[in-house]
């Protein structure tokens, strides 16, 4: 197969993995959060801090692997 | 804006004419002609590509136009031509931070009560010192480390507000500054440590007490290496959430003239969608130059305060 071709198809195939990764982190981090705040709506604020520290954590990591995926593709 | 729009339009007119007008031809083009008169049967597969070529000529153009977008680049001001936007745009952001500070400041004059935009500065400094940096660094270090938090924070704020004007360009979406940024967030750590406990009492803190002695090869290579995965991770973080976002607003916004190369309905129809979406991605921008502002600020104070306190 054409290398250019290939590297279309892994960046493609490599962006929709990211995608899976993040949103599955991202979402159980959420739901977690909820379902922290539903049961001790006192401590939203706290837990809305950490929530979005973790979220930042989750999304540099994704970040990472997408810069692979468009460099793949631009290059 | 207008600029990038009229920019997509002339970028879409020439895709119409015959194929020699697409300029970037593929270089995997010529490597095809080149390889086809060794292997007769892949003649085939040459004639089957063919109808590709004025797609994956189409699909060159995105990608120069985006990464024309989202990368440095001389700015021509009139007859000026000048090295490089971010490096600009990244004074303009120093300059007016600073701008700022010091009418914030003029408020404080002759100890009256701050009003107007030096209330909403000591707000924001306010905010760092007592919700950033002493909740994560303690009490008395939180205060020292408190100036550069608000300099980390305001800077890359205003960095990536002002990267949204039309004609400016994010200074904070080159890896460049993002890792000047890192490496003074480093230097902080570093010198949060040792200026507490000394050079050897700081690497000594680096090892977690109470840990069994044959761990010991293992464990000093990894903290030494995550002294400098920390800024590293850093620097990736703000560089690619400023960078992906334009991004992802050029692409929408190259659909129009993706969809009007196919037919001009086309074109017609994804000019309100495009537009719509990048609005909202734009507005997503602004919610996420604040909340990298927040991250760095806070990922910088928790680790200057894993640096100043260690484990016990």
């Amino acid at each position: 197969m054409d290398p250019k071709v290939m590297a279309y198809f892994a960046a493609g195939i490599g962006a929709g993995l990211t995608i899976i990764g993040g949103a599955a982190g991202i979402g159980r981090l959420a739901a977690a959060a909820m379902e922290g705040i539903a049961r001790q709506p006192n401590a939203a604020g706290d837990i809305r801090g950490a929530m979005i520290v973790a979220a930042g954590l989750i999304e540099g990591v994704t970040f990472f692997s997408l810069i692979v995926t468009i460099l793949l593709a631009i290059k | 804006m207008s600029a990038l729009l009229l920019a997509l339009l002339l970028q879409a007119s020439p895709a119409h004419a015959p194929e020699a007008a697409a300029s970037p031809a593929p270089k995997a083009e010529h490597a095809a002609e080149a390889t086809a008169p060794h292997v007769p049967a892949d003649a085939h597969a040459t004639d089957a590509g063919a109808p590709e070529h004025g797609a994956e000529a189409g699909h060159g153009d995105p990608a120069t136009v985006i990464m024309h977008h989202a990368t440095d680049g001389p700015l021509k001001v009139g007859p000026f031509v000048l090295p490089s936007k971010h490096l600009v745009f990244l004074f303009a952001a120093a300059a007016l931070m600073i701008l700022i500070a010091r009418l914030a400041l003029r408020s404080y004059r002759g100890g009256k009560i701050p009003r107007g935009l030096g209330a909403a500065v000591e707000g924001v400094v306010l905010f760092i010192r007592d919700e950033i940096a002493e909740p994560n660094i303690g009490h008395d270090d939180g205060r020292r480390f408190t100036p550069l938090l608000c300099s980390f924070f305001s800077f890359i704020l205003v960095a990536a507000l002002l990267g949204l004007m039309p004609f400016s360009a994010t200074s904070t979406g080159n890896l460049a500054v993002t890792m000047g940024l890192a490496l003074v967030s480093f230097a902080a750590q570093q010198y949060a440590g040792i200026s507490k406990y000394g050079v050897a009492g700081h690497f000594h803190n680096l090892i977690p007490p109470g840990l069994p002695a044959w761990l010991l090869p293992i464990m000093i290579p990894v903290e030494i290496l995550s002294m400098f995965t920390k800024p590293f991770a850093l620097m990736i973080r703000l560089f690619a959430n400023m960078l992906a976002g334009h991004m992802v607003i050029t692409t929408l916004l190259l659909l129009i003239a993706l969809m009007g190369q196919i037919s001009w309905i086309g074109g017609v129809v994804m000019a309100p969608v495009s537009i719509a979406l990048s609005l909202f991605i734009m507005l997503l921008e602004v919610l996420v130059a604040f909340i990298q502002a927040y991250i760095f600020t806070l990922l910088s104070a928790i680790f200057i305060g894993m640096y100043a306190h260690p484990a016990h």
